[in-house]
């Protein structure tokens, strides 16, 4: 089955759901507290505890300040966030850190020196430790960091390594820039949700519709995928046409998403992100069955959305 | 005002709010909880990793792409409404709330947000 894993007692999954299972096992193993505290990441056995340093930034979304302490007494702290490494704000017991730390953020051209010092500092047969605190300095917005994936390529790490996983290849996708100018309305059918779905479910085809005009003029662009609505639409190309991209690349990621932040899986659903919320822009998305409603909204549509969603599931 | 008075005081403005409960999201772990509905331990620990996985890829990295970084997410179900605001100078502190889906929503995340900068700033 191309571009898919199997996973155990026949479970399939989409390669694109790989990181989220890694994710998954690591909040299921137990942390390992060290007495003069920190979390224990690699022992004195483990392979590779650069893998596990990395991973740990592969982890952590939001911004934190992460130190990364030795047994044999060298340390790293590192700002990351978004699974970047912003800057390095401490070095001990490693040499060669003078310009990772000179650095207000860590471009590409640092990232031979960072490897050296993780690899110093997450050195085989000795402890490994992680201790994360709030970031002292504020998150420029100007600056990326060094990805912790391009480090991990580099150093031929897999950072969603899961156990008993069979990679396969990934399917061929055309180019992000190539669906982003096709003017054709043509959506692709997000992936099928592999159980049943309930009757109940299947008989209210036209929620995500309903949804969508209950919103109103504040859902500005928004399309649908899968179910009897595919294909419906509404808004400026430009924005259709992004969101249309990010479901070509992203449905199965997103169905299990919508999952994780459900009571149940597959149940109807829909979900808001924003900056605030009653304010600005937010993304939408919903779904109702195998069907999937992925829109923006300006302004405050709060009230409005819970209007409109018991109206479309009524 | 400690901060569970000032979560009961959010409770108590707002009565279709069922639960709310002050987050580590770092920690994955509900520090503080007030509210009328009788939750256990598990429906926390589940209220806080349905916090966390909302603010996840992939739409939380659609959202930074398109509009910047998110702080506020509303997931709405069947049964209710749960609203997670994450602070906008500490993003590991966040509020976790279950309402029922006729609470006066705008009034109520300005109600949130000020109280988690509250919260945050130890006032």
């Amino acid at each position: 089955m191309t571009g898919q894993r199997r996973l155990g007692a026949g479970q399939t999954l989409n390669k694109g759901t790989l990181p989220i299972v890694a994710r998954l096992k690591a909040l299921q193993d137990p942390s390992h507290i060290a007495a003069g505290g920190g979390r224990v990441i690699a022992d004195l056995h483990d392979p590779s505890p650069v893998a596990a340093l990395l991973r740990e930034v592969n982890e952590t979304i939001l911004a934190r300040s992460l130190r990364f302490e030795s047994a044999g007494g060298s340390s790293l702290t590192l700002d990351v966030a978004g699974r970047r490494v912003l800057r390095l704000t401490e070095a001990t017991g490693v040499t060669g850190a003078e310009s990772c730390l000179a650095a207000p953020a860590l471009e590409d051209e640092h990232k031979d020196d960072l490897i050296r010092l993780m690899q110093a500092v997450a050195a085989p047969r000795h402890e490994l430790r992680v201790s994360s605190r709030p970031m002292e300095r504020e998150v420029d917005g100007m600056s990326v960091g060094l990805p912790v994936a391009l480090v991990a390529d580099l150093l031929l790490i897999e950072l969603n390594d899961v156990p008993g996983v069979e990679v396969s290849a990934p399917p061929a996708a055309p180019p992000r820039e190539v669906r982003r100018v096709r003017a054709a309305p043509v959506i692709t059918p997000v992936a099928p949700v592999e159980e049943e779905v309930p009757e109940a479910v299947v008989a209210k085809a036209g929620v995500l519709g309903r949804l969508a005009s209950g919103l109103g003029p504040a859902l500005i662009a928004w399309l649908i995928v899968g179910g009897d609505e595919d294909g419906r639409l509404e808004g400026p190309e430009e924005m259709v046409s992004h969101l249309r991209g990010f479901l070509d690349d992203e449905a199965t990621s997103l169905v299990l998403q919508l999952d994780l932040v459900s009571n149940e899986r597959g149940a109807p659903v829909c979900m808001v992100l924003g900056a605030a919320l009653i304010e600005g822009h937010c993304i939408v998305c919903a779904r109702v069955g195998a069907a999937i409603l992925l829109g923006v909204i300006e302004g405050d549509a709060s009230q409005n959305l819970l209007r409109a969603w018991s109206g479309a599931m009524a | 005002m400690s901060v569970a008075e000032s979560l009961g005081a959010v409770i108590k403005a707002y009565p279709q709010a069922r639960v709310v409960a002050f987050a580590d999201l770092s920690s994955r772990m509900i520090l503080a909880s007030q509210g009328r509905d009788d939750v256990t331990q598990e429906h926390l620990d589940r209220l806080c990793q349905q916090a966390r996985a909302s603010f996840d890829d992939p739409l939380f990295a659609l959202s930074v792409e398109a509009f910047g970084e998110p702080h506020g997410s509303m997931v709405v179900g069947p049964d209710n409404l749960r609203v997670f605001l994450r602070s906008e100078t500490d993003p590991a502190d966040a509020l976790c709330c279950i309402c029922d889906h006729s609470i006066d929503l705008t009034g109520f995340v300005a109600k949130i947000r000020e109280t988690l900068d509250s919260i945050t700033a130890g006032t």
